[in-house]
Formats: structure tokens, C-alpha cells, sequence
């Protein structure tokens, strides 16, 4: 094969990439989306991009193009947590993105997320370091649009650092946030994690009686989730370790946001 | 999970709960705390540095409180030479009464110095370069080192500037062992920062430029001994040339059980390396394939076969605190070049801020125990690590650049931390035993020296301290095993034999036992194989293999007793390399 034509080849393959894009980012992220299903992660990720440059401000299509990132380091590092330079890439990526799309709030959102996903891959300090560039991104996008996901995460996010740090009232100041504008909407089978971690988040504070109180609260109106029962049941040290192996920050988060759509 | 752990926990459930403990030996390990009695208790320095860094190139020069045992007067008691190393300050040679107390002759014998004031005293050796049958000293620095010879007369002449050591490096480990088996001790440094000197503070971009995968320390130098009291830097030539770690402790051992010993490299801030040796005078790194690339902060290299399956493992402290969960790694030998670590599956993964660990069976059943020590920096209430926080997550922020660290002051930072003892259960698990056995100080630990000092039958340890006194515990187990002690000398292999593999088989359980040069941070532990056998009454048979190739097995064996051992005295075996392939 000439030079020529090797150099051909790509070219083309951008030209029919762009012209699926021009038409409708929809198509592109479906394109995607049936990559991902294949297992094609090489073939989903450009489209992904695509779809997300075409989009930033669309949830969906940046968390897939974070997974099928995920998916791909996983698969092909199956004895670790994935290789951190495929993670950079995809930092790299959404940094681009916000620098483009300033005023869009879900790009941050991601961007802080594909820090997060990069934790459990990297070394001790490494961690602390993504760990707080995702709190910088998640305030951005706070800062831009203060709905539930963003509070919710990065509220989240306070509680996988240890005691030592104090930032685990913060995590709670943005819960509880969370918690007041999921009362006021139609319940979603994602409130229960607001539940879960403002109880959580009292508990770090060493509000014990405020975290049971609002754990029974989210039982009753979530009687079937694991968690919230798991909590109830145990007590004192017992509870203490369980809480500190969920928010342990070497185990992997589940950034995976399909089921914020799914119960659209 | 991967598959060689599974394969590793099938094989450790397979095994029966006969073979756990030599016939059921249950003695509480017990130790007392003897450091006054002894008159051991002088406190460790750390070096005081000037200008604007100096608080922070104190902190991160702390390491360097270390113990070396050896038996220099060759009385039949191991004597103990501890480091200090501020400036001016004076290093301490120990030398056993026999009575289980201590004569500081360090002064007389003329190795007190070393803390010039442009070097800083940072571990010690006793290795006989040169087959005389005495052990001569190599004291490592954070400079040059000294290396003195033992003249016999309770003397030590320094022979520095002849050895050849005229080589600059920031050295906080040194191990001797004999990696062409010539029958000469060859020496190991493993240097943590960068060949700069750190006292005259004209470059302040001497800090790890990444603090879990840093490529700028000091690697290691490996100095081949040509046999006239002089050492010539092979690096390059043996394959470690490539290695810029901030290497922090050096265990050696045969293990992957051809006749030749191989190198597992302790580096903090990023991976540790392991290296084969190839039999022709120069190593293989293989750390990709044998263990995987790690970020963690590498401490401590010990090496023993802590699950009698005949081939040794390595034990790494590393660090596990409230705001770091790295973990310790025990990698269990595979026997094909890989080791799994099952440090979560042992029990002996959190240990804290870990230094020095070393294995030695307490009870004598055995199976070798493990202590760990471990601590930082006790100091006031003020913690540290939310102030560092602040510059680690700074974007773009260089770490090299020691005045962009926060001094630390008075705070403290994984200070007050409980040493960790484990008793190890058959060879499966341990059990922390740190409060019963009496080990459980909360001083900042760093160096251990092991060895029986009061010729017992039990070991005991010497625990050096960072700027404070030391431990000595004196081993006060009661109702434990036999035991057996091995002294060997070599003949053609090099005089202290070390490298030299004991294999022991008494009460249904064989042993292996190599003696080492120097594994463990910070500190060097008898030369002598203390080996416990629970109540078997006999041992069945010794077999040593020695470095020079010769195989021998060896009668007359006494339980409870020091068995002297000669290379060449013994019944010649089948060449073990043949007999293990």
C-alpha cells in the first residue's frame, strides 16, 4: 500500500465521521451508543466525541463517551483499574470541551467525572490531586447551574475524603441542597442516593441521630433499597467500617449516569 | 481476583491443620522492654539543615536512625552499631557484655564519626570484605561512605580512601552479598535522592518530581569487590544504570532458586524493582512481569519463606494511614519468576506508616513471625497532611522545589503510631499480636536489629528511633520450641556465607533459611539462622547449599544449641542447582 493511500483511508474516515455529525448528533451518538453495545470501544469513542462536541451540554452523551473510555482502559488492562493515560486522554478531552463551552454546565459536570474515573487507576497522592481537580470542575458547574446532579455529586464527592481533610460538612451543606429540590419534584428512583449520603454525610460529621433520621426516611419512601437497609441494621463500630469501605477512594465510583434519563 | 491468587488460596486451604504448627506449639510471644537495664538509651539526631528549606529537608532526611548486628570481637555475642546523624554527633558501637547489657566502644574502637558537616550518617554494615574472619564496618552516608577495617584488637582502621567508595550518592540502604559468587562480598547502596549534596543548598529542585511515580532519585550502585580491600563501581555493567527510584531499602535473596541472588529494590514515591540475576555477572530487570508496576511508597525489603514451601518471599511496608490506603505487600513467590501479593489475605496489609520489617520465628514453632515498625513524626497536635494538601493539589505545582514546602514545624504527621507484631498461623495468615507481645510503643520507628544477644534461644530486637531513644526487647517467651542455631563460615564461598541456604527438616516440617547481608530497612540483623522446630526433639537433617555451588548435608546437629557450620566440612551432596531443576 502506497503512502498515499494509507494516508487516504483516515482522511475518509473523518469525512464520513463529519458528515454523520453536520446532519444529526443524534445519529452519531446512536452510532456510538451500538458501538459500545458491540464492544467496539476504538469505533465508539470518536463518535462519542463527536456527539459531545456537537452537544456538551448533553448528559447522556458525555457519560457514554466516559464509560466506553472506562470499558476500553478496563478491557484491555483487566489486571488493574485501567491504564491513567487513557484516562488523561479523556480529561484532556472534556478540558478542551469547557474551554469551549464555557457556559455549559453538564461539560463540567463530566469533566469533574472523568477525574473521578481516573481515581481508583491512580497512585495515593494521585488521588488526592484528582480527586480535588473533580471538586474544582464540579463547583464550576454548581456555579453555573446548581441543579440536583451537580450538588448531589459533588456533595458526594466531599465525603470520600478522610475526617483529617473536615470536608465532609461541606458534603453535607450541598446534600442538603440536593434533598430540598428532590422534595419538590416527582419522586425519581434516584432520590434514594441523597438519602443514602446525607446520612452518610451526618454520620462523618458524627450526627448519628440525624443520620438514622434521615435514612428511615429515605426507607420509607425507598423500602427496597439495599443500602438504606444495610445502614439501619448495623450499628456503632460495625456501621462506622461499613460507611468507611463505601466511601473507600481506592474502590471504584460508579459514574454511570444512565439512570438519571432512564427515569426521565 | 486474578487467577494466581485463587490458585494461591486453593493451595493454602488445601493444606492440612497438621502442618500448620510444628505439634501444636501455643506460647504466647512475650517480650520486656530492657533498653535502660541494657544501656542502650541514646537517642538518634536527625541533621539540622540551614537556610529557608531547612525544615523540610530535616523532615525528609529523617530516615536515617539505623542498627547493625554483628558479633565484631567474635566473642559468641552479637554486639550493635547504631547510627546517629546530626552533625558532630557520634555514632555508637555496642558491644555485648554478655549479660544482656551493652558497652558503648565506639569512641575507643574509632568508628564514633562520620556526621561531617557535610555528610549525614544514614545506615551501617558488618560484612567481611576481606575473609579474615573478622567483621568490618561500612557505615553509609548521605555523601560518601566509610568504610573501616576490623584490625582485631577491638580497633578499626579506616580504609576508605583505599576501598575505592569515593563515589558521591544520598545512600540509605546497604546490603553485601556476593552476586558473581567469586567468594568475595560485593556491596549494594540504594540512594534516595539525587548525587547532590543536600547541605550546601544550592539546588532546591531536590524532591521527587512525582509523588507516586518519581523518576529522580538516587537509584542504586552495585560495587563488585576485586579482592584487595578495594570496590569498583559495576552499575552499568550489572543493568541497574537505568534505575533513578528514590531507592529506600535493598533485599536480596535467591529467589527464583538458581544458585544466584537476585534484588528486590524498595523505592518510595513509585514502583519497586525486582531484579534476576543472570549467573554472568549482570541482572535482568523483571518487575513488569514478576510483581506489576506499583505508585506506592516502597519502605522495607524483607526476605524469608514465611510458608515453608521452600522458596523465600518478600515483605514491603508501605504506607496506610487515615489519609492514605496503600496497603503493605507480602509477595508470596509463585515458583516461576511472579510473586502474588497476599498481604490483604495475611492480615498483614495496614501496619501504617511502615519502616523496617523483619521475619524471626518468636516462639519458635517454626513458622517466622513478623515485626513491623512504623511512625513519622510525633510532635504536636497540629497535623500536617491538610497543609501539604494544599500544596500537593496546587495545579502545576513543582514538587522538586523543596521551599515550596510547608515547614512543618511542630505538627505532627503519622506520629504516635503503635508497632505492629503478627504471629504467624501456619503459614496461611498472621494474627497481630503488637499489645500482648509488648512491642505496641508508639515511637517513630525506623531501623530493627534482630538477633539473640543473650544466646537463649530466644530472639530478641533492637528497635532504633528518629530523635528518639531507642527499644531493646529481650525475647521472654516461655513454653516455646526448640530451636536450632547455625554460625556458618565459608571457605571458598566468601567468609560470612552470605547467601548461603540452610534447608532443615525436623518434626515433619522443612525449612529453608538464607542468611542475608542487610535485608530490612535501616537496620541489619544476626548472621547467625535462628530456626524454631516446636517440640521436635531431633532435627532430621541439614543441608547447606553455599554460594561457591558446593551442597553439603551435615550430621550431629544439636537442638537448643549454636551449630557451627564449615563449607567443606560436611557430606558432599549432588549439585543443588541439578537437584532443583
Amino acid at each position: 500500500m502506497s503512502y498515499r493511500r494509507n494516508s487516504l483511508i483516515p482522511a475518509l474516515l473523518i469525512l464520513l465521521a463529519g458528515s454523520v455529525s453536520a446532519d444529526d448528533p443524534n445519529a452519531v451518538y446512536e452510532k456510538g451508543a451500538q458501538a459500545m453495545v458491540s464492544k467496539d470501544y476504538a469505533s465508539a469513542i470518536p463518535l462519542l466525541q463527536q456527539a459531545v462536541q456537537a452537544d456538551p451540554d448533553n448528559l447522556r452523551d458525555a457519560s457514554e463517551l466516559r464509560q466506553a473510555v472506562l470499558r476500553q482502559t478496563l478491557a484491555a488492562h483487566p489486571k488493574s483499574e485501567g491504564a491513567t493515560a487513557d484516562f488523561d486522554k479523556d480529561i484532556a478531552f472534556f478540558d478542551q470541551l469547557t474551554k469551549a463551552h464555557p457556559a455549559s454546565a453538564n461539560a463540567y459536570l463530566n469533566f469533574g467525572f472523568a477525574y473521578v474515573d481516573k481515581i481508583p487507576a491512580a497512585g495515593s497522592i494521585t488521588q488526592v490531586i484528582q480527586a480535588n481537580n473533580a471538586l474544582t470542575e464540579f463547583t464550576k458547574s454548581i456555579e453555573l447551574k446548581p441543579t440536583w446532579i451537580a450538588l448531589y455529586t459533588r456533595g458526594n464527592s466531599y465525603l470520600y475524603w478522610p475526617k483529617i481533610f473536615g470536608r465532609a460538612g461541606l458534603g453535607v451543606a450541598d446534600l442538603e441542597k440536593a434533598y430540598e429540590i428532590q422534595k419538590k419534584e416527582p419522586k425519581k428512583s434516584y432520590h434514594v442516593r441523597v438519602y443514602i449520603s446525607l446520612g452518610d454525610g451526618y454520620w462523618k460529621t458524627e450526627k448519628p441521630d440525624k443520620a438514622i433520621e434521615i435514612w428511615k426516611e429515605g426507607a420509607a419512601a425507598f423500602p427496597d433499597s439495599q443500602g438504606l437497609k444495610d445502614r439501619l441494621a448495623k450499628k456503632g463500630d460495625d456501621l462506622d467500617k461499613y460507611i468507611n469501605d463505601v466511601l473507600d477512594p481506592n474502590k471504584r465510583v460508579d459514574t454511570d449516569l444512565k439512570e438519571l434519563w432512564r427515569t426521565q | 481476583m486474578n487467577l494466581r491468587r485463587k490458585g494461591w488460596i486453593a493451595l493454602a486451604l488445601a493444606l492440612p491443620a497438621a502442618v500448620w504448627a510444628i505439634e501444636g506449639i501455643e506460647a504466647k510471644i512475650r517480650f520486656a522492654d530492657v533498653t535502660q537495664k541494657a544501656g542502650v538509651q541514646v537517642v538518634h539526631h536527625t541533621r539540622h539543615f540551614k537556610g529557608p528549606t531547612a525544615d523540610v529537608l530535616r523532615m525528609f532526611t529523617s530516615g536515617g536512625s539505623s542498627a547493625a548486628v554483628g558479633d565484631y570481637d567474635g566473642d559468641g555475642f552479637d554486639d550493635i552499631f547504631v547510627t546517629d546523624s546530626d552533625s558532630g554527633k557520634p555514632n555508637h558501637l555496642f558491644h555485648n557484655n554478655g549479660n544482656m547489657t551493652f558497652t558503648d566502644v565506639a569512641v575507643a574502637a574509632g568508628v564514633a564519626k562520620g556526621n561531617d558537616p557535610d555528610k549525614i550518617v544514614a545506615d551501617a554494615l558488618w560484612f567481611d570484605y576481606d575473609n579474615d574472619g573478622r567483621e568490618d564496618l561500612l557505615v553509609a552516608r548521605f555523601g560518601t561512605p566509610l568504610l573501616y577495617h576490623n584490625e582485631g584488637n577491638g580497633k578499626f582502621k579506616d580504609v576508605t580512601a583505599t576501598s575505592g567508595f569515593t563515589k558521591f550518592g544520598n545512600t540509605i540502604a546497604a546490603v553485601a552479598f556476593d552476586y558473581d559468587n567469586d567468594g568475595l562480598l560485593d556491596v549494594m547502596f540504594g540512594n534516595y535522592f539525587k548525587p547532590v549534596n543536600l547541605l550546601d543548598g544550592k539546588d532546591p529542585h531536590v524532591l521527587p518530581n512525582d509523588l507516586d511515580n518519581a523518576v529522580n532519585g538516587g537509584g542504586v550502585t552495585l560495587w563488585h569487590n576485586t579482592g584487595n580491600g578495594h570496590f569498583v563501581d559495576v552499575t552499568e555493567k550489572a543493568g541497574f544504570g537505568k534505575h533513578t527510584g528514590w531507592t529506600l531499602d535493598i533485599g536480596h535473596g535467591d529467589f527464583n532458586n538458581d544458585g544466584y541472588q537476585d534484588v528486590y529494590l524498595a523505592c518510595d514515591y513509585g514502583t519497586d524493582r525486582i531484579y534476576f540475576n543472570n549467573g554472568d555477572g549482570t541482572f535482568t530487570e523483571k518487575t513488569e512481569t514478576a510483581t506489576g508496576f506499583d505508585t506506592r511508597k516502597g519502605m522495607n525489603a524483607d526476605v524469608a519463606d514465611y510458608d515453608n514451601d521452600g522458596w523465600l518471599d518478600i515483605y514491603v511496608t508501605n504506607i496506610t494511614d487515615e489519609y492514605m490506603k496503600e496497603c503493605n505487600m507480602l509477595w508470596h513467590n509463585n515458583h516461576d519468576g511472579t510473586f502474588t501479593d497476599v498481604s490483604r489475605e495475611t492480615n498483614t496489609c495496614e501496619t501504617l506508616w511502615g519502616w523496617s520489617a523483619k521475619f524471626g520465628d518468636f516462639d519458635n514453632d517454626g513458622w517466622k513471625d513478623l515485626f513491623v515498625v512504623d511512625g513519622l513524626r510525633s510532635a504536636g497536635k497540629d497535623n500536617y497532611i491538610p497543609v501539604l494538601v494544599n500544596l500537593i493539589t496546587q495545579p502545576g505545582v513543582d514538587f522538586t522545589d523543596a521551599r515550596l514546602w510547608p515547614n512543618i514545624g511542630n505538627m505532627s504527621w503519622s506520629g504516635y503510631q503503635k508497632k505492629k507484631m503478627f504471629r504467624n498461623l501456619g503459614g496461611q495468615a498472621f494474627k497481630e499480636i503488637s499489645a500482648e507481645a509488648g512491642v505496641d510503643n508508639d515511637k517513630d520507628g525506623r531501623g530493627i536489629g534482630m538477633a539473640d544477644f543473650d544466646n537463649d534461644g530466644r530472639l530478641d530486637l533492637y528497635q532504633a528511633n528518629a530523635d528518639q531513644m531507642p527499644y531493646l526487647y529481650r525475647g521472654v517467651t516461655e513454653g516455646g520450641g526448640n530451636w536450632v542455631q547455625f554460625k556458618l563460615t565459608g571457605t571458598k564461598s566468601n567468609r560470612d556465607a552470605i547467601g548461603a541456604r540452610i534447608t532443615l527438616k525436623a518434626g515433619g516440617l522443612t525449612q529453608i533459611h538464607e542468611i542475608d547481608g542487610g535485608n530490612g530497612y535501616a537496620g541489619q540483623s544476626t548472621k547467625r539462622a535462628h530456626l524454631g522446630i516446636g517440640k521436635a526433639s531431633k532435627v532430621d537433617s541439614v543441608e547447606v547449599h553455599w554460594p561457591s555451588g558446593l551442597v553439603e548435608s551435615f550430621d550431629g546437629v544439636q537442638i537448643d544449641k549454636l551449630n557451627k557450620l564449615t563449607e567443606g566440612g560436611g557430606h558432599k551432596q549432588a549439585p543443588w542447582k541439578v537437584a532443583q531443576k
